[in-house]
């Protein structure tokens, strides 16, 4: 039987709890706080010192939370260990400083109010007061910035466990810096009338007033979190892909600053035979979204997703001081760009070309292997670093590290590939000389058109060489036409050129489609079960043409012509080529009226929830990185500036 | 009587010599009643308090000592006045007649007023300026109406009066917490301490300090007037800490101070061995 509670207990209990109040019984954290401010008798000098103090206690609880949130929201920046310390020590500074601006403000604020009359002797509800405004405000942002940092979660069970926890960090560390500031605001507005710190007891410090406020500020911020929380797509684990195959193996030949008018001309006047057959089979028009950035256009094409899915925002990105990974910078306003140079000059960032580190998404050829085909991919945007187990991935800067030698760098994947295209190099490029070769003499512009053909056709031969007999899918980027376009009609010469070179450089363009045509003829020859699909963008011109998708091979609808089809098409309508199930997921469709009836009847679309996340396999890096050479030939090509 | 630790003694020693030599019997009335209660036995815990928080803080003792001597002057200012027929009117201080009991009241008051001023006086002329302007600020502090004085009005105006916890806590905190702070912040600014190990130290002398003060309310009620040197029942009209909780529940509120005190020094580690033990010492006049 319970015997009941002693009162001269109880009254032990309540003098206690008076102790506490009053500032005994805690050897704790005030002193922390306060201690630079001993002997200062001036208010601002003991709210600066002391929120000095409750800065580098913000910096210390949330630069390493607030990493593991950047690192969830910004793919690409984290890459290891010493990357999330930096990010996190540069994190730690800014809500430190912020901490420490924000008590500062508010104890300055209260030791203002407090020489109104009327508050005099409200000097400790003051202080409470800037306390429970610091902990509203703390709680708020953790909160908010913790919902962004999540948001894409695919999981609800990972959500909810994920969740909880720092939900429950931020509710103590906005209690114990709200205390602080409580503690600092009570000292500052005491000195304001006396010029003496306190030594009376922290309002609220109580064990039980503080465990009560725990509690409701967690449940404040489960419920500010369940308010604003975005409705993230949450579904089953990815399941495993089957395959339905007709069979089709499908080339992929993506053609920047492609002009289907150009193209059209040249095919009636029969200069450009395969391009004209290309045109004769399946087409659809692009929707023109968005095509001034290659990364950002090709990655969406690859992806099936916008840009705000993939997180691939622009070819040129920012890496921070001191971190290995970078960052997207997202839309480049006038503002962005002056920030981002700003940073510059300061050397706290430095240019970077955007990577797959930074994509959220899988490529296509991603889910290809995923699904149990054999891939290649060549030149294609943001490729770099080549993924382990994804197929052979020679990347966009695959070339330059051909050019340049050396160990790898994750440039090309596997290694072995590597080894094989160094041995065929003398007799690659001999090849893409050949092909730049029957440019015509005298072209305008002849030796942008010329490095511009060695370019696609290093490509189209390397895509050659890397591609195994049962290859199921080849992805082959194509960047000369753009090269030359943009050379030929953007360059800050084109503007002043007369009427005479304009006309010369539009001959010189129709010449560059002649060896583009060229290129192509060798994939029209294939075994017609083959399925050769050309997508086109128009590239960097400011009046862009429509892009193409064209479709040629058995499983193609000829009659299709004119057809419609937004960029997110071009990955679902590929992969429904291969016979893989499409996610759910995907933002486009798969434009099944390109393909024949037959094959329509035959292999029905079919749907899966979810392909996951990217592989979390990192790619081998070694040799030297490219970065700058990267940058340097990006710049000299026109795409940096 | 519960032994002050043994270390005590050389302090206690260092501190005598000194206080004699600051405040020496010259025979006129005045150095005479100041000495007559400065130099009457006692166990030094302030002074001892601050050359103990001095070499925590990795000080010499000797630089303490002008400081450690101004806080015992103080103190002993602040008896002499608390004894006066207008105040407690007590009549028995540290094991003698009070002092107003053998020099009359005037020459008392006068007495506290030369010791208080020998205090400021000692701290100006043994330090460089800046650390004596930040002593002198905090003595006066500890003197002043938010310390000793505050206090002691706070104590007249509450006696034959129901007083309130926080209002007892307002009178311990001035008449005992506010010297006890004053001594170890002074012995750790000697040291040139930073101000986390200052602070580490006045949140140890805060805690004591009470313990110290709910002891002397339990002695009050409990002890023996030979062992304590004070007549018992003294605060009989007075509300203290035991009126709130009993002596039992005061006995465990001291002890849990005092294991609070004993926390406050864990950023010293093993050099703050002396002043742990000062603590168990206070703990342990209570058994």
């Amino acid at each position: 039987m319970e015997s009941p509670p002693d009162p001269r207990q109880r009254e032990v209990d309540d003098l206690r709890r008076q102790l506490r109040s009053l500032g005994y019984l805690d050897a704790g954290v005030d002193r922390f706080v306060l201690a630079p401010a001993e002997g200062t008798r001036r208010p601002i000098g003991i709210a600066w010192l002391a929120s000095v103090r409750i800065g580098m206690l913000a910096a210390l609880l949330l630069g390493p939370a607030a990493a593991i949130g950047v690192a969830a929201r910004v793919p690409g920046l984290i890459t290891g260990a010493r990357d999330g310390f930096v990010v996190a020590a540069y994190l730690g500074l800014l809500f430190g400083a912020g901490s420490a601006a924000a008590a500062f403000a508010m104890c300055m604020g209260a030791s203002m109010v407090v020489r109104k009359p009327a508050i005099h002797d409200r000097r400790r509800g003051l202080a409470l007061a800037a306390g429970i405004a610091f902990t509203l405000a703390c709680l708020g942002y953790l909160t908010l910035w913790w919902d962004a940092s999540t948001f894409g979660e695919r999981s609800a069970m990972l959500r909810s466990a994920w969740t909880i926890v720092p939900l429950g960090f931020a509710a103590a560390v906005s209690v114990l810096l709200g205390h602080l500031v409580t503690v600092t605001a009570l000292a500052v507005v005491v000195a304001q009338r006396s010029g003496a710190v306190p030594e009376r007891g922290i309002p609220g410090s109580s064990r039980p007033v503080v465990a009560l406020a725990s509690v409701l500020t967690f449940c404040g911020a489960l419920l500010l979190f369940s308010l604003t929380a975005k409705s993230a797509p949450s579904g089953p684990e990815a399941p495993p892909l089957t395959v339905v195959s007709s069979g089709a193996r499908v080339r992929l030949i993506a053609i920047d600053g492609f002009d289907p008018r150009i193209a059209r001309r040249l095919a009636d006047a029969g200069r450009v035979p395969a391009l004209a057959s290309m045109l004769d089979s399946a087409s659809a028009g692009i929707d023109v979204v968005d095509t001034q950035d290659p990364a950002r256009a090709w990655t969406t094409i690859a992806t099936g997703q916008p840009p705000e899915v993939h997180a691939v925002h622009g070819l040129e990105t920012r890496r921070v001081a001191g971190v290995q990974g970078a960052f997207a910078a997202g839309e480049r306003t006038g503002l962005l760009r002056a920030i981002a140079a700003a940073t510059d000059l300061l050397r706290l960032t430095t240019p970077a070309v955007v990577s797959g580190n930074e994509r959220r998404v899988k490529t296509l050829w991603e889910v290809a292997t995923t699904a149990g085909l054999r891939t290649v991919v060549v030149n294609w945007w943001a490729t770099w670093p080549a993924a382990p187990n994804a197929g052979v991935i020679v990347s966009d800067r695959a070339t330059l590290r051909l050019e340049r030698g050396g160990t790898l760098d994750a440039e090309i994947a596997p290694a072995d590939v590597y080894e094989t295209l160094r041995a065929r190099w003398p007799a690659l490029r001999s090849e893409a000389g050949a092909h730049a070769a029957h440019l015509p003499a005298g072209v305008e512009m002849e030796g942008l058109l010329r490095r511009s053909a060695e370019l696609d056709a290093l490509q189209a031969a390397i895509a050659r060489a890397v591609t195994p007999a049962n290859a199921d899918l080849v992805c082959t980027y194509l960047p000369g036409l753009d090269l030359v376009q943009y050379g030929l009609f953007h360059a800050a010469e084109a503007a002043a050129a007369s009427p005479s070179s304009v006309a010369r450089r539009l001959a010189a363009l129709d010449e560059y489609y002649v060896l583009v045509d060229a290129l192509l003829a060798p994939a029209l020859d294939a075994a017609s079960s083959d399925v050769l699909i050309v997508v086109t963008s128009p590239g960097r011109i400011t009046e862009p043409a429509p892009g193409m998708l064209l479709i040629k091979g058995d499983v193609a609808n000829p009659r299709l012509r004119d057809g419609h089809a937004r960029p997110t098409d071009i990955m679902p309508t590929v992969l429904q080529a291969l016979g893989v199930p499409l996610s759910q997921e995907l933002a486009g469709r798969a434009l099944v009226e390109m393909f024949s009836a037959d094959f329509g009847r035959r292999y029905p679309v079919r749907m899966v929830s979810t392909y996951g996340p990217p592989a979390a396999d990192r790619a081998e890096r070694r040799g030297q990185p490219l970065d700058q050479e990267m940058i340097d030939r990006l710049r000299s090509l026109g795409y940096v500036r | 009587m519960t032994p002050v630790p043994r270390f005590f003694a050389d302090y206690q020693d260092r501190i005598d010599g000194e206080l004699r030599r600051v405040v020496p019997d010259t025979g006129d009335r005045v150095h005479e009643a100041m000495a007559y209660t400065l130099h009457a036995a006692s166990k030094r815990i302030r002074p001892v308090l601050t050359l103990l928080a001095a070499e925590v803080c990795g000080g010499a003792t000797p630089a303490a000592l002008p400081a450690a001597c101004a806080m015992e002057m103080v103190h002993a200012s602040s008896l002499i006045l608390d004894d006066l027929p207008s105040m407690d009117d007590a009549a028995i201080r540290r094991g003698k007649a009070a002092n107003h009991v053998v020099f009359g009241e005037a020459i008392a008051i006068l007495a506290a007023f030369g010791l208080l001023g020998a205090a400021f006086g000692t701290i100006a002329r043994s330090y460089e300026p800046p650390l004596a302007s930040r002593m002198t600020a905090l003595l006066s502090d500890a003197v002043g109406a938010e310390g000793l004085i505050g206090g002691q009005a706070a104590d007249l105006l509450a006696t034959d009066r129901q007083i309130t916890f926080e209002m007892l806590e307002r009178i311990h905190r001035g008449k005992t917490g506010a010297l006890f702070s004053a001594a170890a912040s002074s012995g750790a600014l000697t040291a040139g301490a930073p101000g986390g190990s200052v602070a580490a130290l006045q949140a140890f002398a805060k805690n004591l300090g009470l313990a110290f003060q709910i002891i002397d309310d339990l002695l009050d009620v409990e002890g023996d007037p030979a062992i304590t040197g004070k007549a018992i029942r003294e605060d009989a009209k007075k509300t203290t800490f035991v009126s709130f909780s009993g002596p039992a529940g005061a006995r465990q509120l001291a002890g849990e101070l005092c294991q609070t005190a004993d926390r406050a020094l864990l950023p010293f580690g093993r050099r703050a061995e002396r002043l742990r033990e000062l603590s168990a010492f206070v703990a342990a006049r209570m058994s």
